[in-house]
């Protein structure tokens, strides 16, 4: 079987500030993969995340990050995005002056003109957008509000979801995306990830909780603590966390 | 070669109240001098370039109305002293239908105007380096546009010229009085509404003199009249050409009267652009001024409204963005003179480069002027380190039983939404230009003709 590394991240090490937050993390995902990377608050999950995006304020200081063999950490977050990776956000941000489907538009097209594809024209884009948020039960009013202003949490997430069904990443990072949300939008959530599914694209889920482990089922499940992995297993791993708790990984700290 | 004050001959000069009016102006300016930063309401712009003793000044041509007994034969129909439209053979904008001209018109001056226009309907006045270019749009019954010597001329500018102004406190105003003769005079009468804006075209075009120019207009709406102004200043030329446009609009608004005054200033940026503008509101006028500036090396607009009745209001807003080493500067003087009377100013700035924003907002209400509101907000974007926000708010209330609000922020780009839009694949610049638009996007709003309001958006 000569599976193709989509993500390989190899003794990275990062800091915010003068703390170190990731201490020798090593993943690697192929295509078509679930990971879910589970661990106690305070662990540096939402630090990996944002270490693999790019966003500023954080500085690697040892190891790599390759995406499709290519050098991510000398990539620009937008240059990332358009490589293929999507990250949801466990805090989406809203930007009041934006409208969403003129900021959805920026991105589709942004994605299209690496591709060398033609840029879709507003009457396209507005079709392709209402399809994909009839898909996931989003009304067109949502859309013509600024992008995020006045969205519940559920609301939030599904517009994340919508932005990765039309974006369709070939790796989508979900950073705790259940947080906050009840069980239906957490569906939603699922349902539109899973609806992404066609055997090439992967995904690396952020979590607390096994919860939404519940909807999207993953192939392998890391713990994370201390800023590194320090047990990895399948899905049956994460029904042992929900049960036990972090405690025998945290002890030690 | 020579300062600001330059002796010149001057259109009308011969008639006593015009040339008393314009000696007072003369020594007022020489009074005060350039401001510097010990002058009220100047210490943070500072125009130092004004103190050039390069400076170059064109004579104004005599208008055809000036000799009056002169053979007149336009066939236009609107009689022989009412009728200055200067046109050439084949290039008549009066819209009175053909007739004889006799202009010695612009084509000559190598400008084409009739590719100037702005993406909407409205009647066009031109003028390049500050004189005006004799054409005439076809306005509708009860709406007066002339040159102002020719309102200095007939006498009817005498009752307005210089009645708001205080030249006493306002330099450059001062030495606009001292010329006085080129601007238009504008009057709606009772009732008339305008069914389209009136653009005041101010084109600039400079090689490598140091152009000096001064534009003084009078507008006056009577009562119940309603129009909307837009001043347009543009350039084009060299790049680092210097010149001084110094401007003054008196803006009399009788009872009920509505005026809204757009000002696009897109200059050179070696420009030095300074513009005062006074209205006198009474009862129930109102006045709303937006003003966009992003060109000039120095660009200062200053307004200020007198509300002199109850029920008067003023809504004075405006943007500016710039780069490089501009100054842009926004003043406001409101007055509420009168009881229940109400203003509010919104004023947007984005700043780069090692450019400096300056906001000085006044909002005074004199005794006994109750049940009044005035309102003040600024706030302004720093995109680089090196760019400066000033800002001046200033509140002075006399009178009990009022309402009164000021902000004033100043900040950079948030960068999570910066972030959020980058990670989605929006390039780094892109998702700057997107949030510096959304930033603006409130304050355009105060823009209620919707293609004027496309318009400046287009422009931001």
């Amino acid at each position: 079987m000569t599976k193709t590394p989509l993500l390989e991240i190899e003794d990275l090490h990062a800091k915010v500030g003068d703390k170190e937050i990731i201490k020798g993390f090593n993943l690697t995902i192929y295509e078509g993969e679930i990971h879910a990377v589970m661990g106690p608050n305070g662990a540096g999950k939402s630090t990996l995340s944002n270490v693999i995006c790019g966003k500023p304020g954080y500085e690697v200081t040892a190891g790599s990050i390759r995406f499709k063999g290519k050098n991510l950490l000398a990539l620009a977050p937008e240059e990332r995005a358009r490589e293929g990776i999507f990250l949801c956000m466990q805090y989406p941000v809203e930007i009041p002056g934006v409208p969403t489907a003129t900021f959805l538009k920026h991105a589709v097209n942004a994605q299209r003109k690496h591709q060398n594809l033609p840029e879709l024209d507003t009457m396209a884009f507005v079709k392709l957008m209402r399809e994909e948020a009839k898909k996931l039960g989003i009304d067109n009013e949502m859309l013509k509000r600024p992008v995020n202003v006045g969205f519940s949490g559920g609301e939030k997430k599904r517009f994340e979801t919508l932005q990765m069904s039309i974006l369709k990443p070939q790796l989508a990072i979900l950073d705790e995306a259940d947080s906050g949300l009840d069980i239906d939008a957490l569906k939603v959530v699922a349902d539109g990830v899973n609806a992404l599914g066609d055997g090439k694209r992967s995904l690396l889920v952020i979590t607390h909780y096994q919860r939404l482990l519940n909807y999207i089922v993953p192939d392998f499940v890391h713990v994370f603590a201390d800023g590194h992995i320090v047990k990895s297993g399948d899905k049956n791993l994460a029904l042992e966390l929900e049960e036990k708790g972090y405690a025998e990984f945290v002890k030690e700290k | 070669m020579a300062g600001l004050l330059q002796n010149k001959p001057l259109l009308c000069d011969d008639i006593p109240w015009i040339n008393a009016l314009r000696q007072k102006g003369r020594m007022a300016f020489e009074a005060q001098g350039v401001p510097t930063a010990k002058t009220e309401y100047w210490q943070y712009t500072k125009p130092r370039d004004l103190n050039a003793d390069d400076f170059v000044m064109q004579n104004s041509e005599d208008y055809e109305f000036l000799s009056v007994d002169e053979a007149h034969d336009c066939h236009c129909g609107k009689g022989e002293h009412e009728c200055h439209c200067h046109h050439g053979e084949h290039e008549c904008h009066c819209g009175n239908g053909e007739h004889e001209c006799h202009c010695h018109a612009s084509h000559e001056e190598g400008i084409n105007l009739a590719e100037r226009v702005l993406p909407f309907e409205a009647y066009y006045l031109y003028f390049a380096n500050g004189m005006f270019i004799p054409m005439y749009p076809a306005l509708p019954a009860g709406v007066e546009i002339k040159p102002l010597a020719e309102a200095i001329f007939d006498g009817e500018a005498k009752e307005y010229l210089g009645k708001l102004v205080d030249i006493e406190k306002h330099p450059f105003a001062a030495l606009n009085t001292a010329y006085g003769e080129e601007g238009l005079f504008l009057r709606l009468q009772n009732g008339v509404k305008l069914d389209k804006p009136i653009v005041i075209w101010n084109h600039s075009e400079v090689e490598d003199e140091n152009v000096f120019y001064n534009l003084r207009n009078l507008i006056v709406l009577e009562k119940g009249a309603k129009a909307e102004i837009f001043e347009y200043f543009d350039y084009k030329g060299k790049e680092k050409s210097r010149y001084f446009a110094n401007c003054v609009n008196e803006v009399f608004l009788a009872a009920e009267a509505s005026l809204h005054h757009y000002k696009l200033q897109d200059e050179a940026f070696k420009a030095n652009h300074v513009a005062l503008t006074v209205v006198r509101a009474k009862r129930e006028a109102k006045y709303q001024n937006f003003c966009f500036q992003h060109g000039a090396n120095i660009g200062r607009n200053e307004v200020v409204v007198q509300l002199a009745e109850e029920q008067a209001m003023a809504d004075v807003s405006a943007a500016y963005k710039m780069a490089g080493w501009a100054t842009l500067d926004f003043t406001t003087d409101i007055e509420h003179m009168a009881a229940n009377t109400f203003s509010d100013q919104l004023v947007k700035g984005v700043i780069d480069g090692d450019a400096r924003g300056v906001f000085q907002g006044k909002i005074k209400i004199h005794p006994d002027c109750v049940g009044s509101e005035g309102h003040q907000l600024h706030k302004a974007i720093l995109l680089s380190d090196t760019a400066e926000a000033d800002v001046k708010p200033e509140l002075k209330i006399y009178a009990d039983d009022v309402k009164c609000s000021h902000g004033a922020a100043t900040g950079e780009l948030d960068e999570n939404q910066l972030f959020y839009m980058q990670s989605r694949g929006i390039d780094a610049d892109e998702a700057r230009r997107i949030l510096v638009e959304a930033f603006l996007d409130d304050v355009l709003l105060k823009i209620e003709n919707e293609d004027i309001r496309a318009y400046f958006k287009s422009k931001v």
